[in-house]
């Protein structure tokens, strides 16, 4: 199972590297034979048809220019590995890249991948919090819990195989008035969580590992590893949470 | 209120708070007699910006700045300093309060001031200053500063609109990369040293400040700070600097700048940076040599809480303060119990951050290090507290190379709790790795039981 980590050095934000080592242990442990590559601006012939998985962290907005035009030397083979149900997966302020654009607090604009029916706007002030939600992945539903780190204030409306990624139980999610949080098309998310969220919530990235080898007709072990630390971990969250008043996201 | 009513506002605050609890002296008076006239630092006379210095970057301003003004008072400067680390405009506005007669003449040869780097600009505007010091900018209090680059707009935004003489930090690429525009430019490092060190290609680096291309580190003398280099745009470190620390001998507690001996007066590799800067600012702004700053680092000592050792039931107990979100200082810390051949036991505190509301849980900072170097260090035991991360604490340790089966999970805060199971262990060399605060309520219990 061939998985990209992008840009790794430029997305760099919150610990992007522990999302890349959950995909590659739970590929391990789910009977797979993962290989994680580097792909960035000094890649040469990259082709993202050669890969199970494809993943973008969290990067500076101040980044998404260089990313994107690096992105046009390969931008049509990626929009076709998201339509063949291969999973995309985008982290954090990486998320408004491939939107339509980005208003900049400066006044500036920055014209984004137009992957997605989103658009961001900056914040005067960044809002971090934690992140509850409840979504629907590769047949499974699931809670995920981690946090959002927000940059930007994201406007989104589902429409057509666009849809939010997850409701929001607790946080702000893509702007904190509509509930949702994030955007899915096919198998691949568009997420504000972070955390590191496929660590911290490993019955997603197993979901992330299947959906990929149902696509490359990779036969995976049937039954879930064990998830004893990570479903302590995230009670004891959850019970943190529940202590929590809901922020007003600074809006 | 016009600025003498309200500087006497400030002094009668000063001396009532002197009176009831000295302990919070260190912004209430400024942030009270700028709420009568907020504009009030600008009023403050006898004041020579050329001898004004800022000091501001993620980590290492407050080491600096102490380790600054010990210098300059040593060498017989009257100094204003916010040594409490007060270092927005309330805090930087009481020291003038305190440092001025009644009718607002600062009576100083120096004004050494801490700053805040996301308030820099408002400070700056207020308070007229030629120098200013760039210790490193760095991943930090994200749910605050967002990334980097944010506080790293703030801080350029500075020197673009004052145009500055700049102190910088050859070996940090975002600090560095501040030089096109700075009226006078000096930059401070160290050389590699015996604890310099190097990370595997899993581990990210960073985007060049100038073309966001790759940054590449030959070494390490902290986390994303050494010999670096863009694989683009070349942008790197390998102009040597002006004031570098050499020959760094970590047993016998000695460096040299230009050719002068230094007595290493805290002995974690990082602070080599706090010395050259502080060698630097000496010389270039005080006219004070090497071997006279080299006299003051003899008996400098650093403000409580950053490095210490208690003991308790025949433990000693390691603290290093660690700033949760904030990958440089966890290494640091990795680096230094890494160091330590002696068998040990490692108490890991991430928890709940609670430095602004809404308080929230974040554990990304532990996967920008490096913790194998914890795979051989002779650990007996991994003790994971906390009641809200304790768990995720343990996985990061096992994502790290740790063997799981010396993780013992304690989900709790309380110190009692905590100091019961250091007591239990079976060696008596403890490293501790949690935030101040906790930290300071396990002394407090340990000092109480003793």
């Amino acid at each position: 199972m061939k998985i990209a980590w992008m840009y790794p050095d430029t997305l760099f934000l919150h610990g992007e590297r522990g999302n890349v080592l959950a995909l590659e242990r739970y590929a391990k442990e789910l009977g797979a034979e993962p290989v994680v590559d580097k792909i960035d601006f000094e890649t040469e012939g990259f082709d993202p048809a050669d890969y199970d998985v494809i993943y973008f962290g969290a990067g500076e907005i101040s980044s998404f220019e260089s990313v994107i035009k690096d992105m046009e030397s390969y931008r049509d083979a990626l929009k076709a590995f998201i339509e063949a149900g291969k999973p995309l997966i985008v982290t954090g302020t990486t998320m408004a890249m491939f939107g339509q654009k980005v208003k900049r607090e400066d006044g500036s604009t920055v014209e984004c991948a137009g992957f997605i029916p989103a658009e961001a706007t900056e914040r005067e002030y960044v809002y971090g919090d934690d992140l509850h939600i409840e979504a629907d992945y590769n047949g499974k539903h699931m809670e995920i819990v981690g946090n959002q780190i927000q940059m930007e204030n994201i406007s989104f409306k589902e429409e057509g195989d666009f849809k939010g990624f997850g409701k929001v139980v607790y946080g702000m999610g893509n702007n904190g008035r509509d509930g949702i949080e994030g955007v899915m098309y096919k198998n691949s998310v568009f997420t504000n969580l972070l955390g590191p969220v496929l660590i911290c919530n490993p019955w997603f990235t197993s979901g992330i590992i299947r959906a990929a080898a149902e696509v490359s007709g990779e036969t995976l072990a049937e039954k879930d590893p064990d998830f004893e630390l990570e479903l302590k971990s995230i009670e004891m969250k959850k019970a943190f949470i529940a202590n929590k008043k809901p922020g007003s996201f600074g809006q | 209120m016009n600025f003498k009513a309200a500087l006497i506002y400030g002094k009668l605050i000063n001396s009532a708070i002197r009176i009831i609890d000295s302990s919070r002296g260190s912004n209430k008076a400024g942030e009270m007699a700028l709420a009568k006239c907020p504009d009030m630092i600008k009023h403050f006379k006898g004041i020579d910006p050329s001898k004004v210095v800022f000091i501001t970057g993620t980590n290492g301003k407050s080491t600096t700045t102490n380790l600054i003004n010990h210098i300059f008072t040593k060498s017989g400067y009257n100094v204003v300093c916010n040594l409490e680390g007060a270092n927005l405009l309330p805090g930087i506005c009481t020291a003038l309060i305190k440092a001025s007669d009644l009718s607002g003449n600062i009576k100083a040869d120096y004004l050494i001031l801490e700053t805040d780097e996301r308030y820099l600009h408002k400070i700056r505007e207020n308070l007229e200053c030629n120098n200013l010091l760039v210790t490193n900018i760095m991943k930090d209090q994200v749910q605050r500063n967002g990334d980097p680059d944010f506080v790293y707009r703030k801080i350029a935004k500075v020197v673009k609109d004052f145009k500055m003489n700049l102190f910088l930090n050859a070996d940090e690429p975002r600090a560095r990369s501040l030089e096109d525009n700075g009226a006078k430019v000096i930059r401070y490092g160290a050389e590699k040293h015996s604890k310099s060190f190097t990370k595997d290609e899993s581990f990210p680096t960073m985007p060049c400040p100038k073309c966001k291309h790759k940054i590449i580190f030959k070494y390490y003398n902290n986390d994303m700070v050494g010999n670096f280099r863009c694989v683009n745009c070349g942008f790197g470190s390998d102009e040597p600097a002006d004031y570098i620390t050499e020959s760094a001998d970590f047993e016998a507690r000695t460096f040299s700048v230009n050719g002068v001996k230094f007595n290493m007066p805290y002995e974690p590799p990082y602070m080599l940076y706090n010395y050259s800067a502080a060698v630097a600012v000496a010389k270039e702004i005080g006219g004070i040599s090497e071997e006279k700053s080299a006299e003051a680092f003899a008996d400098f000592k650093n403000i409580g809480g950053r490095l210490e050792t208690i003991e308790y039931k025949g433990k000693k107990i390691h603290y290093m303060r660690f700033k949760q979100e904030n990958p440089e200082t966890l290494q640091n810390f990795i680096n230094i119990i890494a160091a330590d051949p002696g068998e040990k036991a490692v108490v890991v505190g991430f928890g709940t951050v609670d430095d602004i509301t809404p308080f929230y849980i974040n554990s990304f900072y532990g996967y920008d290090c490096n913790f194998s170097a914890l795979a051989d260090a002779n650990i007996k035991k991994f003790l994971c507290v906390t009641d809200t991360i304790c768990y995720d604490s343990a996985n990061c340790l096992i994502y790290g190379g740790a063997d799981p089966n010396l993780m013992e999970i304690i989900p709790t805060d309380d110190s009692a709790r905590i100091a019961e199971a250091i007591a239990a262990l079976d060696c008596d060399n403890v490293y501790l790795d949690m935030k101040l605060e906790a930290f300071e309520n396990l002394k407090n219990y340990v000092e109480k039981e003793a």
